[in-house]
């Protein structure tokens, strides 16, 4: 399997002020084509600004950030706002959809960008995704007249529209309950299957991460192991258990 | 492209109150923009109509004749001749008529009055009827030789009080007009009132019009000596200056080639005002002087000028504060929409796209305001113009009318709007740039 996603070596540390916060301090990763990985870890463990510097929305402060094959370090704005809207789909805690668009339109945007399909081919790949997504009935809806979990299935779906390589979610389950979070994470595999799009996302709940091919675990900046789905859910639980005792 | 429209009306229709203001706001300004440069359109329009036929031509063949240096007569001698030799070698001429100048004291059984005399040949005068407004009498009476044309404020300084009352001077009338000589004696002559006009600011503050032959009995001039011969040259356009003055060379060398002399002195003022510099020159004789409509009616025109420029800084100030208004309106708009313009950045907008969405709202924003207020100016221009509102009578000097005139032409609306238009954009530009700048992290993260 090709590597589509390789980090080596990356620190990236905030500065506030005077005070430099070091939220990654010397990351290394690799993920291949099709997987379908959860980053696990406590809050303040850095798993949104690990996201970050895959989706090329931040860059590190130390380190190599490659992300199909592109040293994100070496490429201009442009060029990231580019490789972005190819290569990678969104999908984000809190939806962040478009309010005054109707979900169609939600879902058209990242088309409109790329101007490579024209109308009818546009109006095919949306009708497309809704359907899968299974919100084809409420394509004229405005964000605000959905549920969360009609919500995200919205931002998946514009996640996916533009068929990108690598699809990035930071917590997408969140601000859901729990069995419409499980259905949200379903349905990114039912795609993972389908397409054999890379996931990427992070979350810190172990109903979650069960569904994942392979946990990577952040403690403090760094990573503490990679393990299955069903050593990570065992883990989390000792950890729960040990608490709890 | 059209998406961003699309997100942009959306937004600003979401934001109906704020947008309906700042709207507003915009709309009133350009209104503002209207009415004034209606006024002062209608001012400059209603000064060059006027002074084009009760003043001057637009291009006067005038002159001095001086006895000895320090003497001088408004006149050129020989009109006839000069005439025909206009008429025959100048093709742009459309017409010309004979004026006579003079400057003398009108007097009445209780008062009296400096004037400028003006001498004209009723029939040979177009326009005059469409310009003046007749309130008594009759103006072709003039063509009787002892006829004078006085205006309201005249008649009413002119007239007597009885009981307190004011009594202006009526139609029929008779008054004396007493003109100083070279000699030390006054030239009379007696002259009746034939009608008297509606004020016309301060185009009928310093003369009177009166009989041509009555005028040349006044100064004892002979039939071929005239005041002015004031030229209407065909397909006239008052802002073609350069076209007038080019003609107005060429007449000169016309003349010359004929063996006249022309004036040196060539400052674009009335001849009243030229007096004294004459008096000064040592030569004598006759001297030709050309002079252009804006150069007699130059006295006009800074009060014109005084007011577009006035009304200039009212509409340059509203247009500040209007784009503060929009600046802080699309301001508010980016840093609430701060967590979208971080989303759609992520999702692969390029900060150009992020500005032009912006950009269009706030240029969505001004073109409906300004239309809307354009339509809203030219509305009130016309019932204002309908009304005939009365302007208060120190105004009136300066507005050259004794009613309220707007000429909203459909140049200087679309200007309006195309002014406002731009400042509305440029005003924009800043928190466009500032949205298209956020970093999609940082802006993602930002709450509220
Ligand atoms: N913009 C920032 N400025 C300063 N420090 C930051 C910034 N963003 C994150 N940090 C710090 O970096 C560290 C990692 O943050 P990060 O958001 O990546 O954690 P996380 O694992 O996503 O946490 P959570 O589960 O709460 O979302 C934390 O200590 C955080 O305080
Ligand atoms: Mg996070």
């Amino acid at each position: 399997m090709d590597t589509i996603v390789s980090i080596r070596d990356v620190v990236k540390e905030y500065s506030l002020g005077k005070v430099v916060v070091p939220a990654l301090r010397g990351v290394n990763l690799e993920v291949k084509k099709g997987e379908f990985i959860s980053i696990a870890g406590p809050s303040g463990s850095g798993k949104t600004t690990l996201l970050n510097l895959i989706g090329c929305v931040d860059t590190a402060t130390r380190g190599l950030v490659s992300v199909t094959g592109q040293d994100t370090a070496q490429l201009s704005e442009s060029a990231l706002t580019r490789l972005r809207l190819n290569t990678i789909g969104f999908i984000f805690q809190s939806f962040n959809l478009v309010s005054v668009l109707t979900v169609y339109q939600n879902v058209e945007f990242p088309l409109l960008l790329q101007r490579k399909l024209n109308g009818a081919q546009r109006k095919e790949r949306v009708t497309q995704l809704l359907t899968q997504v299974g919100l084809l009935d409420h394509a004229k809806h405005r964000p605000n007249e959905l549920s969360g979990g009609q919500r995200q299935r919205v931002a998946i779906a514009r996640a996916l529209v533009a068929d990108p390589q690598i699809v990035l979610a930071d917590e997408p389950t969140a601000n859901l309950d729990s069995a419409t979070g499980a259905a949200i994470i379903d349905l990114m595999k039912e795609l993972n299957h389908t397409k054999g799009t890379t996931f990427i996302f992070s979350t810190h709940d172990h109903r979650v991460m069960q569904h994942a091919q392979s946990v990577v675990r952040l403690a403090d900046g760094l990573i503490s192991g990679r393990e299955t789905a069903a050593q990570a859910v065992a883990h989390s639980l000792g950890v729960e258990q040990a608490k709890a005792s | 492209m059209f998406r961003y429209f699309q997100i942009a009306a959306r937004n600003l229709w979401q934001h109906r109150l704020r947008t309906s203001l700042v709207g507003l706001a915009v709309a009133l300004v350009t209104a503002v923009f209207v009415l004034l440069t209606g006024i002062s359109n209608g001012t400059q329009n209603t000064m060059i109509t006027a002074s084009t036929t009760l003043l001057t031509g637009h291009i006067n063949v005038a002159g001095f004749y001086k006895v000895t240096p320090g003497q001088g007569a408004p006149v050129v001698t020989e009109a006839k001749k000069v005439r025909a030799i206009i008429e025959k070698e100048v093709p742009e001429v459309e017409s010309i008529v004979e004026r006579g100048r003079g400057w003398a004291r009108l007097v009445s059984d209780s008062s009296s009055l400096q004037v400028g005399l003006a001498g004209i040949d009723i029939e040979t005068e177009k326009g005059f009827d469409g310009v003046l407004q007749i309130e008594s009498g009759d103006l072709s009476k003039m063509k009787e030789t002892d006829a004078v044309l006085l205006f309201q404020k005249q008649a009413e300084k002119l007239g007597y009080k009885e009981n307190g009352k004011k009594v202006p001077v009526k139609v029929g009338d008779r008054l004396t007009i007493s003109a100083p000589t070279p000699r030390g004696t006054n030239n009379t002559l007696d002259v009746t009132v034939v009608a008297i006009a509606k004020d016309m600011g301060l185009m009928s503050q310093f003369s009177i019009f009166m009989n041509n032959t009555g005028l040349r009995r006044l100064y004892q001039m002979n039939d071929d000596t005239t005041g002015a011969l004031q030229i209407q040259v065909k397909h006239f356009n008052p802002n073609d200056r350069t076209g007038l003055t080019a003609l107005r060379e060429r007449i000169g060398k016309v003349l010359q080639q004929h063996n006249y002399t022309l004036l040196d002195n060539n400052k674009p003022v009335p001849f009243w005002m030229k007096f004294q510099d004459i008096t000064r020159e040592s030569w004598t004789g006759q001297r030709i002087d050309l002079t252009l409509w804006s150069d007699e009616a130059s006295f006009l025109e800074n009060f014109a000028k005084i007011i577009s420029v006035l009304f200039g800084m009212v509409i340059f100030t509203l247009v500040v504060i209007v784009s503060i208004g929009i600046f802080a309106v699309m301001w508010v708009a980016v840093r609430e929409r701060t967590r979208e313009i971080g989303t759609l950045r992520a999702i692969g907008m390029q900060r150009f796209s992020v500005m032009t969405m912006f950009q269009v709202e706030g240029v969505i924003l001004g073109v409906i305001g300004a239309l809307a207020g354009a339509v809203m100016g030219l509305a009130i221009a016309g019932l204002l113009n309908a009304a005939h509102i009365k302007i208060a009578e120190g105004m009136q000097l300066f507005l050259f009318s004794d009613h309220l005139i707007l000429l909203p032409t459909a140049n200087l609306v679309a200007w309006g709007v195309g002014i406002i238009t731009v400042v509305i954009g440029l005003a924009s530009i800043v928190p466009s740039v500032i949205a298209s700048l956020k970093k999609p992290v940082e802006a993602m993260s930002h709450s509220g």
